[in-house]
């Protein structure tokens, strides 16, 4: 914080910069600028990119220099086998060059390329094989001396199959867009035109292809006169603007179909099995670019290259972009996981250029391995020439462990005893006794409570309480996590005596529980498929409305009124939840009961009788799921690593891909193995050398906060932040209905009236979403702590920590030292002493106004600086 | 006791003084000095007019359409309702008796009779739609428009670019968002929340000033050892998006303290008491006036929620029965509330020129239902609506679209909150096909496809 230039920047007014106001002016639209002489990112760079509106024609690679001296040590051709099934199709080769520093290039562009046969198959500049006739045939690629070889068949080429409407047409209408959401593939379609999204039922699309509209949209007699050629090439006038160009293969698709008398879909088309990314894994030098390839296998044992039709993304732009026909151009160091889609499958190529670090093996082989955690981040590291930050130390440990396993600041006592102790295994005793302490069963069931919605909002105070209660003793019981939600999903009874069945209470429509089934035990959102297939996920409609047919026979049943909230309505006590033995849920959307299925696993047969929540639960809970032990996995570490290996936590699918594949499946395995142990995934977690590291970056590792180099930092939960405001002060907090010295963070409820906690962004409670709490600074939260009743109310208070020191007659840098110790955990270094000294024997002789005592001012002012430092308000 | 906004001189620890810092912010809310101003507005490069601001009048409860702006005296009585149209100063524009000051204004105001909605008919859906243009669906939450506001063109001075007056709307009994935050956009861009009733004696910003018993030399060491303190960290900063944004948080507190500018904005007092009065002494009126102050003081976007709940109180909501409000509370209460507020509101930023650069939007989250219920009241009816809007480029004088005779549906010209959205958006100089990326990556369009401005209501 720069007083001196902030007040000067105000005091002559200049908040807004100049070439603002001019470009402003001039287009309209204004780009970010400064406020107050700080960078808020008011604007991402990226948020103009326009998608692609139509695929181009592949470019060839450019040719571009290597930029490291490093020598090529082999050439390979992607794919390195071929079956060419029809003159339709072509493929797209690439060659990779792999060099001695260990780093990958597209040498397409620069390889001398030849077929061994011409009336098999010829290849062009560009590196595509086009089929010319049946037989086998070889292709030669050489780069600098160099060789490999690719083996192409050829068969059928006299007879090609007909295009097919599943395999040919859909993919080109999915590519260009025609199906996407904002165009007709939205629920309410396009001018009269509708399509089902990414083109998820064929036989509807079909049949709005070729009968509807008076079947103006496809003219077999004269293809080219169909609408579906006229509009997207703009022949005609076209809401959705030109999609491709007439004669371009996209075309040739389309008319071709129509010219052969448009063949259904079929029963019997082949499927694609699989889809598979070339190459699928590289590291890659800044500004290189490099062709993906993708080849689709289909059902009859085909194979072929579908670059051309598939979608692809950047999970991460800062590091590589794609273009829509899977050319990528590689940015600045990182790791990028390209996602590739062709009909509904997903697959990633994860590209990367390595740190520019000129690292030892030596760095990852001498850090410090506590367990499995740190091989596999360590592993990661190498690869991308990250080094890790050195290790945290005693002081910043202790302060880290207690404010993420338990929601509070150690004492100052424990502290000091901790700095002393000299045994080697103390951090990890530590950890021990931090899970023993009754604040670490308080943090975790108000963790549980957020993820559950225990609220007042929709329970009587009674049932809050019930449900609240178990929560806690299941955490304090350590029970597996299974059976913890094993007993959730299936509780009946008394809702004052089985406090789980009042998830059965907050969560009454079945669809509204399906959806949050799903985002708290398996970290899915299935929301989308509400009104169509997901487009992101493999989930079907069916798949949808199915999974909120296990829901349909809870049944409330109550006598007892338990008054009435606003905007809530009718509160009631004493409910017992039980299962009817039959009933089913008729969704809006099919007209029909669907047979009760969780998600894509084998339904229950609609006639079955009895409580079919058992069902699901079996199924969710089942340590070969998917998703389950997955979700909880990445829930726990994002709560001590500040980010979801998968992130966001509640969006687990295909195409959300985590940053280290192989910790997460181990971390996943282990704890399954230990029987879904929670506490056990916790230590498992805190014992490791990664989550041990400091949160202050190396020059080198400074642009990662994802791989695990070093630990991030996060600002306090507000509950914990307030909590550490009352024992820093040792002035508590009171909460309406509840006693005093009762911490927020052992409140049952999020509804309890606290200006503080929501300013600091406690959650609501309303919705299964990990973004309902928010860490995020606003201007409210920092007038509060400045101006605002909570902490100061709290440091002025007679009797507080600043009144005790000063009974013991404690002088200036004993205080010091004991604020240190008390706030941050650690002791003051010297010159931090000293300067605090200083000021505070300048200020205590001021007789400031209103002020009895100066030096008590003065020590309360210093407490406020401390409280409100960025040391203090940010775990780190 | 001294205060940081007494008038009395203080020395700062590097020497400026407090009345040299009061002084010199003159032009302060444009953020330039004084020769910067002209030398840009020589150059054509300042055109203030094309920098429109808006204020947002949020009816919650939803106002029947046949009781206010699109009354049906041909009607059958179960229909037209208790109230009678009157005059306006446009002549063929007639309004309900309950808003005789506004009916002087008709030449500023467009009504837009034609809205509608076909989400559920619960408030809020509407809310979301009409501050976003967008239904919350599949867990997308869409910016409010002050939000995309500020997100695009920042703060204007030391005022924050977006302010809400007075709360967020609370419980409406859908238990869904009501579309008045940054959504997807981030919280960096939320609106500021006033979090006080602007009707209050003891008005003011909470915490907006050090309380009595910290004078400004403690304010100011407090700070500048905390800057101490944290010299220690300043790598969360340089490596830390949210120790950034934390800091800058506290130089805009700080800077929302000690400017005049921005603390003058927020003084109500400083108004008369007869100007005062002619908004009405109630949470409304003053939310108004004050939303006023604040855009003639540089901020760009104001909402104002006229009501932050149905239940046991008397709003717009007229079902009837408890708790919610009965139709004569359009006559005794809520109607004059509104037509003060808005006709002061009106005349106002008409008399000091700023209705050109400023839209003033006011629509409730849906309309009613034609035919009088059992109880007397109204039911939710998003079938049809009408939406007043006024300055800011909008066209004033004139009915855009119409209602069937019992004003049921739409018969000409229907239109849906996304074409307000689009309406909004283009007055305010923000391409509606402008493509914003949420966090998980997905494009959103500001506006959907499909949905253009309303271009009989522009200039």
């Amino acid at each position: 914080m720069k007083i001196r230039s902030f007040l000067l920047l105000a005091a002559i007014g200049v908040t807004l910069d100049l070439p603002f106001l001019i470009r402003a002016s001039q287009n309209g639209q204004a780009p970010p600028q400064s406020t107050s002489g700080k960078d808020v990112p008011y604007h991402q760079s990226d948020m103009s990119k326009p998608e692609p509106t139509a695929p181009r024609h592949i470019q060839p690679v450019a040719a571009h220099p290597s930029r490291s001296n490093s020598p090529l040590v082999k050439i390979e051709i992607l794919p390195a086998s071929m079956s060419l099934v029809a003159p339709r199709y072509d493929q797209q080769l690439v060659v990779e060059g792999t060099f001695a520093d260990g780093h990958q290039e597209d040498l397409t562009a620069s390889a001398t390329m030849a077929s061994s046969s011409a009336q098999v198959a010829s290849v062009d500049k560009s590196g595509t094989a086009h089929p010319q006739g049946d037989g086998q045939a070889t292709i030669t690629a050489t780069v600098g001396g160099h060789r490999a070889t690719a083996s192409v068949a050829v068969k059928d080429f006299a007879t090609p199959a007909p295009w097919s409407f599943r395999n040919d047409v859909l993919p080109v209408m999915t590519k260009v867009g025609c199906n996407s959401g904002p165009c007709h593939g939205a629920a309410a379609g396009k001018n009269g035109f509708k399509l089902t999204l990414r083109g998820y039922d064929p036989e509807t699309d079909y049949f709005t292809l070729t009968h509807q509209a008076l079947a103006r949209r496809t003219d077999r007699m004269e293809p080219a006169k169909s609408l579906i050629l006229l509009k997207p090439t703009l022949a005609i006038p076209h809401g959705g603007g030109h999609r491709f160009d007439v004669g371009s293969p996209e075309y040739q698709v389309m008319s071709g179909w129509i010219a052969e008398g448009m063949p259904p879909p079929l029963d019997s088309d082949a499927r694609v099995t699989s889809i598979e990314v070339l190459p699928h894994e590289a590291s890659l030098e800044p500004g290189a670019e490099q062709q993906l390839v993708v080849m689709a296998r289909f059902s009859d044992d085909t194979a072929r290259d579908v670059t051309r039709w598939a979608k692809f993304d950047s999970g991460d732009e800062g590091v590589a972009t794609v273009d829509a026909n899977g050319h990528v151009t590689m940015h600045s160091y990182g790791e990028a996981p390209v996602t590739v889609w062709y009909q509904s499958h997903v697959t990633f190529a994860r590209l990367r250029i390595p740190f520019p670090n000129n690292l030892d093996q030596a760095v990852f082989k001498s850090a410090p391995r506590h367990n499995y955690i740190d091989d596999d981040i360590l592993k990661h590291l190498a690869v991308l020439h990250i080094p890790p930050s050195h290790p945290a130390s005693d002081s910043e440990f202790i302060r880290r462990a207690y404010l993420d396993a338990a929601g509070i600041l150690p004492r100052r006592g424990e502290v000091e005893s901790f700095l002393e102790d000299p045994s080697p295994d103390k951090r990890d005793l530590l950890i021990d006794a931090i899970m023993k302490r009754p604040e670490f069963v308080d943090y975790w069931a108000y963790k549980w409570s957020d993820l559950l919605l225990v609220t007042s909002n929709r329970l009587s105070n009674d049932q809050m309480w019930s449900y609240y209660d178990w929560i806690r003793a299941s955490v304090a019981a350590d029970k597996p996590w299974d059976q913890f939600v094993r007993e959730i999903l299936t509780a009946t009874g008394n809702s004052d005596e089985n406090g789980a069945a009042n998830y059965w209470i907050v969560h009454r429509d079945p669809l509204d529980t399906s959806e949050n089934v799903a985002q708290a035990f398996l970290g899915i959102t299935i929301t989308c498929a509400h009104c169509h297939n997901h487009p992101l996920a493999k989930w079907t409609q069916k798949d949808y409305y199915g999974m909120a047919n296990l829901f349909a026979r809870v049944r409330l049943k109550t006598f007892a009124p338990g008054g009435s909230r606003a905007g809530v309505g009718p509160l009631f006590n004493d409910v017992t939840v039980y299962s009817a033995p039959t009933g089913e849920f008729t969704d809006d959307r099919f007209m029909m009961v669907l047979p009760p299925k969780p998600l894509d696993a084998t339904p229950l047969p609609l006639e079955a009788t009895g409580d079919t929540r058992v069902y699901f639960a079996k199924w969710l809970t089942a340590g070969d799921n998917p998703f389950f032990a997955r979700n909880i996995v990445n829930r726990v570490w994002r709560n001590f690593m500040g980010r979801g290996l998968v992130e966001p936590v509640d969006d687990l699918r295909d195409t959300n891909p985590s940053t280290n594949d192989e910790l997460l499946s181990a971390l996943t395995a282990d704890f399954v193995a230990h029987h879904f142990d929670i506490d056990y995934l916790i230590r498992t977690i805190m014992q490791s050398a990664t989550y041990q590291t400091s949160s202050e970056p190396l020059k080198e590792n400074a642009d990662d906060d994802k791989f695990g180099s070093h630990y991030v930092i996060k600002r306090l939960p507000a509950e914990v932040l307030l909590d550490a405001y009352s024992e820093v002060t040792q002035e508590p907090e009171k909460f309406d209905g509840y006693p005093v010295g009762m911490r927020a963070l052992q409140l049952p409820d999020t509804a309890v009236k606290s200006y503080f906690l929501d300013a600091f962004g406690r959650p609501p409670r309303q919705q299964t979403r990990e973004s309902e709490r928010t860490s995020v600074p606003t201007i409210t939260q920092a007038l509060h702590i400045i101006n605002g009743d909570t902490l100061n109310d709290k440091l002025r208070a007679p009797g507080g920590t600043i009144d005790m020191l000063l009974k013991l007659g404690f002088a200036d840098d004993e205080i010091v030292n004991y604020l240190y110790l008390a706030a941050l955990s650690r002791y003051p270094t010297d010159s931090e002493r000293e300067a605090l000294v200083k000021a505070l024997d300048t200020a205590e002789p001021q007789q400031a106004p209103g002020v009895d005592d100066p030096r008590r001012a003065a020590l309360v002012d210093m407490s406020w600086a401390l409280l409100t430092s960025e040391e203090f308000m940010f775990n780190h | 006791m001294f205060r940081l906004d007494a008038d009395k001189k203080v020395e700062f620890c590097d020497g400026v003084t407090r009345r040299d810092f009061l002084h010199a912010g003159a032009l302060g809310f444009l953020g330039l000095t004084l020769p910067e101003f002209f030398a840009l507005k020589a150059a054509g490069a300042v055109d203030t007019s094309k920098d429109v601001n808006c204020i947002q009048l949020m009816l919650v409860g939803g106002p029947s359409q046949l009781d206010t702006w699109d009354m049906k005296p041909d009607a059958p009585a179960s229909i037209r309702g208790p109230y009678k149209p009157i005059k306006t100063n446009v002549s063929g524009v007639e309004i309900s008796e309950i808003f005789p000051r506004m009916a002087k204004h008709a030449d500023k105001f467009a009504l837009l009779r034609s809205c509608y909605h076909t989400a559920a008919a619960v408030h809020d859906t509407g809310c979301q739609m009409m501050q976003t243009g967008r239904l919350f669906q599949g867990g997308l939450e869409s910016p409010n428009y002050g939000s995309v506001l500020r997100f695009q063109k920042g703060p204007r001075g030391d005022v924050p670019p977006n302010v809400l007056i007075p709360y967020t709307i609370g419980q409406l009994g859908g238990n869904l968002p009501h579309g008045d935050t940054a959504g997807f956009l981030g919280k960096a861009y939320d609106p500021f929340v006033l979090n006080a009733d602007p009707a209050d004696p003891d008005f003011k910003v909470p915490d907006m000033l050090p309380p009595d018993y910290i004078a400004a030399v403690r304010v100011d060491r407090r700070r500048s050892w905390r800057a101490e303190i944290d010299k220690s960290v300043a790598y969360f900063e340089d490596s830390n998006q949210d120790a950034k944004l934390m800091d800058s948080t506290f130089d805009q507190a700080y800077t929302l303290m000690t400017s005049a500018k921005a603390r003058e904005a927020f003084e109500l007092t400083q108004e008369p008491e007869d100007v005062r009065k002619r908004y009405g002494m109630n949470r409304f009126g003053q939310g108004c006036l004050l939303a006023r102050r604040l855009v003639e003081r540089g901020v760009r976007f104001v909402t104002v929620n006229m009501f932050e709940t149905v239940f046991n109180d008397i709003t717009w909501d007229i079902h009837g029965s408890a708790p919610f409000s009965p139709i004569s509370c359009y006559r005794d209460l809520v109607g004059p509330m509104f037509d003060n507020a808005y006709s002061s509101l009106l005349e106002d930023l008409t008399n000091q020129g700023l209705l050109e650069n400023t839209l003033v939007l006011a629509t409730g989250e849906f309309g009613r239902t034609p035919r009088i219920n059992p109880a007397g009241g109204r039911d939710h009816w998003p079938q049809c609506w009408t939406v007043v809007l006024a300055g800011g480029g909008i066209k004033g004088g004139q009915v855009v679209g119409a209602s069937d005779n019992i004003g049921a549906a739409p018969k000409d010209r229907p239109v849906m909150p996304a074409h307000v959205a689009a309406t909004v958006y283009k007055c305010l100089g923000i391409p509606i096909d402008k493509e914003l990326k949420t966090p998980q990556g997905r494009v959103v369009r500001l506006v959907d496809h499909g949905f253009d401005p309303i271009e009989e209501l522009l200039v």
